[in-house]
């Protein structure tokens, strides 16, 4: 069998060839930023948006920093301005049910011009009411009712008076009423002089004063009702003056909103309640008492109450929007969506009422479009919730949290619902739409259209462009030092090294944008106009070193042999595998020792990590793989006589994942066999139950992590990392390790199969089966056969020694 | 202020109190003049003695606005009733004296109350009533007391009713070149606050009498002319007189009643106007 040969360094690296752009530097490319790579993304957003019906919301998903945002932002502002300019939306009092403000809807623009001449209005009344009510007209009308009914009253009881003096009775106003006396002379008869009276004369005066005390009576009975009628012809006066006053200001405002129905029907309302409540607009003397206390009548004083009362709560003004509006919610709480109603504190207790009523982002992107990360959206109490119900329902209704859960209770408000024709976009990461699909039977209904951004971008000659159109668009924006060509190619190369293929440029957009931002810093801090590649590396490397401590603090203990790798000798059931640590986001490799021990016994092996529950599941499914294997190759003939146990040595935290299952069955092989183990390689790559290698992660830190301690402790140039094949297009190593390789101090093997792994890693032949299933004698497998078959003889001897004793 | 043609100086000031709107404007007035004239004041209240008579009676009945039945009037709640109402006006005559910064003294006599009225106004250069008391009507002519203190009681008498204070609006005097007139002419100038327009109507027989009468006045009064206006009437009937008086809407009216209009027009007069009056 023909064994893999190392890699040539151009296979360890795929360089951009700053040569091949048109351009010298990032400051002649002025074009649109085109996005290559999204086209699916951008897809689901043209059709999401062009589809005016319910619940064709968006949910754009992707990793974090990959753009989603601005790619949106980028096509909503191309087709959002030429669409229409939605409607202005306003609260007014509703003077029937004042917890219930109603909503109005005007054409664009009108809202804010009813709002100022509503207080127009009011100010004008509060010069027109007082006028007419102090005329002379007026006045006059008023004392002529009024002295009507004191001359009814007064004429009443003067001839009852006067009867009464006919008969030598005087009528008497006692501190609290009336009463009647016979009198002599004008005065009241002498209690002693009346009891002289013939008993007859008295009872002719009592009688009389009978009488006229009944007449009294129904005088009296009679003043209420004239009191009242005189109340109503007043309150008539009132009504007609006011109506005279008020009819010509609202006339004037109804013209100007003739062809708006509901606007019309407020006018009325507010015409008739301004009859009704005319005294709201007259001067009053303040309350001493607010004088006493220092209270400040503010907001809620007699004028402002009445200001207020006519007020026009502006929510949505759209004179200034040009078509549609796009709204992005930075804090998508509950309140900020639907909007709240505030209150305010008024000695001690909290009112409120509808010029507190507060406008959401519902009520803003109304007509438009409105932009939530979703995860926000999640973590704010209730406001998903709140989100949806809008959605749903078509209208925005706002509803005070605290309200909704009892947690105050004082007077609140119900507004009238507004209608709600807008399309909301969720930006989130991918999970995040899985779990909702799975768990939210609503959110399919709502949001039935996802745009997935892809995390990486084509490598080729278009997604180079784009990479130097985003660099020179960041360079413009922020105000940066332009790239020029070479420092352009290092950028793609590390965009590519990210996204972790060679032939692929990463979609995170952030961390390009981020290594931009740090290679100029190093540009200007060299003093340098144009940022070249060196200045591009710098900042690649200074990141590396900026988060190498857990790093190298590692390979310090190894290099003392407080971790315990051999990277030189010969070793029998002993290699060096790679583990990933990806502490804090960034992730680096470092070789561990994995051993292996056989015995006699059932055929299991024992995975040590599993037993202590160290190990994850994919990790000991990898470990079982390893069972299978050695199964079908070696006991198809006789049993698997042997216990094998495998672990991963000073590992003392969890391990998952099954890259390294490749190299565990090197190290059961050699132990099987008997052949030792080059210590000089490392290896990486998960194996399924035919040998074959196949592919990892993080091919390129796992490298170079053995790399780098081969490197502390000199090359010795056999040194090599065995990878499977299906991962050389990954491969983007550090220029360090593509050097050594040239210079032949370091080599990465290309891998497909464990027969190929184990005869470079030992130095014997792996071996062909023959027709007979026989390996050679020389070969790995050939003398792991030949151990098991030992092993199987021994354990039959054993076993039948046990049955004989037992006989 | 400087006192301007003053016969008579105006060192004492009597106000009838009885808690009614008319008696409150008199107590107003009297306050602003007792100022005005750096004259004292006495507010008097009577307990009317005609009450106390009729508590006594034995089918004595208070019949009230808001109770359907008739009441007994017991002695003592009235006299209770009789306490609290001199309290309240004492209270009203204590706050508007301190208002006006007027010294001032409170009686209460128990008596009939034009007898009584009278008798206190003795010891007063001025006596100050409402047109009307808390007598059962608002009427608009004048209340028993006032009208008995015009025909009996001591001259100058200012008779009040809300709705004009001293202190501004016009006034008008009646003149027919009689002394009487011309005392009144004088006291007016010397109620008069400078800067308010005097009308003295001029009441001839014929025109050239009054054209007369008027350059006497212009000549004999030490005031300049264009502070006083002048009109004329021909006639002296007091029905006349009382509807120029209203359309002219004089304000305080000044006369007297030792003119050449018998006595009783004058207290006619004086009855059928809605209008403060002083009477000389």
């Amino acid at each position: 069998m023909a064994l893999p040969a190392k890699l040539a360094p151009e296979k360890l690296y795929r360089t951009c060839n700053p040569e091949g752009f048109s351009f010298d530097t990032t400051a002649e490319l002025d074009g649109p930023i085109k996005a290559t790579g999204q086209e699916r993304a951008f897809d689901a957003i043209t059709f999401s948006m062009g589809i005016r019906h319910d619940g064709f919301n968006l949910f754009a998903l992707g990793p974090n920093g990959t753009g989603k945002q601005t790619a949106i932002m980028h096509f909503l502002g191309n087709t959002a301005p030429d669409a229409a300019v939605p409607s202005d939306w306003c609260y007014v009092n509703n003077f029937e049910q004042p917890r219930h403000p109603k909503a109005l809807k005007l054409p664009a623009g009108k809202a804010s011009t009813l709002s100022r001449n509503m207080e127009h209005l009011v100010e004008a009344l509060f010069t027109v009411l007082p006028a007419a009510f102090s005329s002379e007209e007026y006045q006059a009308q008023e004392k002529d009712i009024r002295e009507k009914f004191q001359e009814q009253q007064a004429e009443a009881i003067e001839e009852l008076e006067k009867k009464a003096a006919e008969r030598q009775i005087a009528l008497i106003r006692t501190p609290a009423g009336f009463a009647f006396a016979p009198q002599k002379q004008g005065e009241v008869i002498k209690p002693e002089e009346f009891m002289q009276l013939s008993k007859k004369e008295r009872d002719s005066i009592e009688e009389e004063i009978e009488i006229l005390k009944t007449a009294m009576q129904s005088i009296m009975a009679q003043i209420p009702k004239w009191q009242r009628e005189t109340q109503e012809k007043i309150k008539e006066l009132n009504r007609n003056i006011a109506n005279f006053a008020v009819k010509p200001l609202i006339s004037e405002l109804k013209t100007s909103y003739e062809l708006l129905e509901g606007v019309m029907a407020y006018l009325e309302s507010v015409e008739s309640d301004l009859v009704e409540n005319f005294d709201q607009f007259l001067e009053r003397e303040p309350d001493p008492r607010e004088l006493l206390l220092g209270i400040s009548p503010g907001k809620f004083s007699h004028r402002g109450a009445s200001f207020n009362r006519y007020r026009v709560n502006v929510i949505v003004d759209n004179s200034k929007t040009k078509g549609a509006p796009v709204v992005y919610e930075d804090k998508p709480a509950c309140q900020n969506l639907v909007g709240d109603i505030e209150h305010i504190s008024q000695m001690g207790t909290l009112v409120t009422d509808f010029t507190l009523i507060k406008k959401g982002a519902l009520h803003r992107a109304n007509g438009g479009y409105l932009l939530i990360d979703a995860r926000r959206l999640l973590m704010e109490p209730l406001a998903y919730e709140a989100l949806k119900k809008a959605l749903r329902t078509r209208q925005i209704h706002i509803e005070s949290l605290a309200q909704l859960y009892s947690l105050v209770s004082t007077v609140s408000l119900e507004p009238e619902p507004i209608p709600l024709d807008i399309k909301v976009i969720l930006l989130g990461e991918r999970h995040l739409y899985y779990l909702l699909s799975v768990y939210d039977p609503d959110f399919s209904e709502l949001f039935k259209v996802a745009a997935d951004f892809e995390d990486e971008l084509a490598g080729d000659s278009d997604g180079k462009l784009a990479y130097a159109r985003i660099i020179s668009s960041i360079a413009k924006k922020d105000n940066l030092h332009h790239f020029d060509r070479g420092a352009v190619a290092r950028v793609i190369e590390h965009g590519s090294r990210l996204s972790g293929d060679s032939k692929k440029l990463t979609a995170h957009l952030q961390s390009i944008c981020d290594l931009v931002h740090e290679a100029e810093y190093y540009a200007v801090s060299a003093k340098k106009d144009i940022v070249q590649a060196e200045d591009v590396q710098r900042a690649i490397d200074a990141r590396t070193v900026r988060s190498s401590r857990i790093q190298e603090k590692i390979r310090e203990a190894t290099l003392k042999n407080s971790i315990l790798i051999d990277t030189d000798s010969e070793k029998i059931g002993q290699i060096n595998g790679l583990a990933i640590y990806s502490p804090g986001g960034q992730s680096f490799g470092h070789p561990g020792r994995i051993t292996a021990r056989v015995r006699l016994g059932k055929g299991e092996v024992i995975d040590i990590e599993r037993e202590v529950e160290m190990g994850g599941p994919i990790h000991s499914k990898g470990v079982m793989i390893l069972s299978g294997f050695l199964g079908a190759r070696f006991a198809i003939d006789q049993p698997l006589s042997l216990s094998a146990s495998l672990v991963f040595e000073q590992s003392y935290s969890g391990i998952e994942g099954d890259s390294a299952s490749s190299a565990e069955l090197y190290a059961l092989l050699s132990a099987l066999s008997g052949a030792p183990i080059h210590q000089c390689f490392a290896v990486t790559g998960s194996v399924n139950q035919f040998g074959e290698v196949q592919a990892i992660g993080g091919v390129n830190e796992k490298i170079e992590g053995f790399f780098d301690l081969c490197k502390a402790r000199e090359l010795s140039g056999k040194q090599g990392v065995l990878i499977p094949a299906s991962n050389v297009d990954n491969l983007m190593l550090r220029q360090e390790v593509v050097e050594a390789s040239r210079n032949g101090l370091f080599a990465i093997y290309p891998v497909t199969h464990v027969d190929e792994g184990i005869e470079i890693l030992t130095g014997i032949p792996a071996g062909v089966a023959d027709e007979n299933g026989n390996y050679p004698s020389e070969s790995i497998n050939g003398m792991a056969l030949a151990r098991l078959g030992e092993m199987a003889e021994k354990l039959k001897k054993f076993n039948a020694s046990l049955n004989d004793e037992e006989e | 202020m400087p006192e301007r043609h003053t016969n008579k100086v105006i060192r004492h000031i009597t106000v009838a109190l009885d808690c009614s709107p008319h008696s409150i404007a008199s107590l107003r007035a009297a306050a602003e003049l007792a100022r005005r004239m750096h004259a004292d004041l006495t507010g008097i209240f009577v307990e009317d003695l005609n009450l106390l008579r009729m508590a006594e009676l034995p089918f004595s009945r208070e019949i009230r606005v808001y109770t359907q039945e008739p009441e007994k009037i017991e002695t003592l709640q009235l006299e209770r009733s009789l306490k609290m109402q001199a309290r309240a006006a004492e209270e009203a005559l204590q706050r508007i004296a301190g208002e006006f910064m007027v010294e001032y003294t409170f009686r209460v006599s128990r008596g009939m109350v034009p007898a009584e009225v009278i008798a206190a106004a003795l010891e007063a250069d001025l006596l100050v009533l409402g047109r009307s008391g808390r007598s059962p009507t608002c009427r608009k002519g004048l209340g028993s007391t006032a009208r008995k203190a015009m025909a009996e009681g001591k001259k100058p008498l200012l008779l009040m009713r809300p709705g004009f204070s001293a202190k501004d609006g016009t006034v008008l005097v009646l003149y027919d070149g009689s002394e009487g007139s011309q005392q009144a002419l004088n006291s007016a100038l010397a109620l008069l606050q400078p800067g308010i327009p005097l009308s003295v109507l001029i009441l001839g027989q014929t025109p050239e009498k009054a054209e007369e009468m008027q350059r006497e006045l212009m000549a004999t009064t030490a005031i300049p002319a264009t502070d006083i206006e002048y009109h004329h009437l021909p006639l002296k009937e007091g029905k006349t007189l009382a509807r120029y008086i209203r359309m002219a809407d004089s304000g305080l009216l000044v006369l007297s009643d030792r003119m050449n209009i018998p006595k009783e027009s004058v207290h006619e007069l004086v009855n059928s106007i809605d209008y403060p009056v002083l009477l000389v």
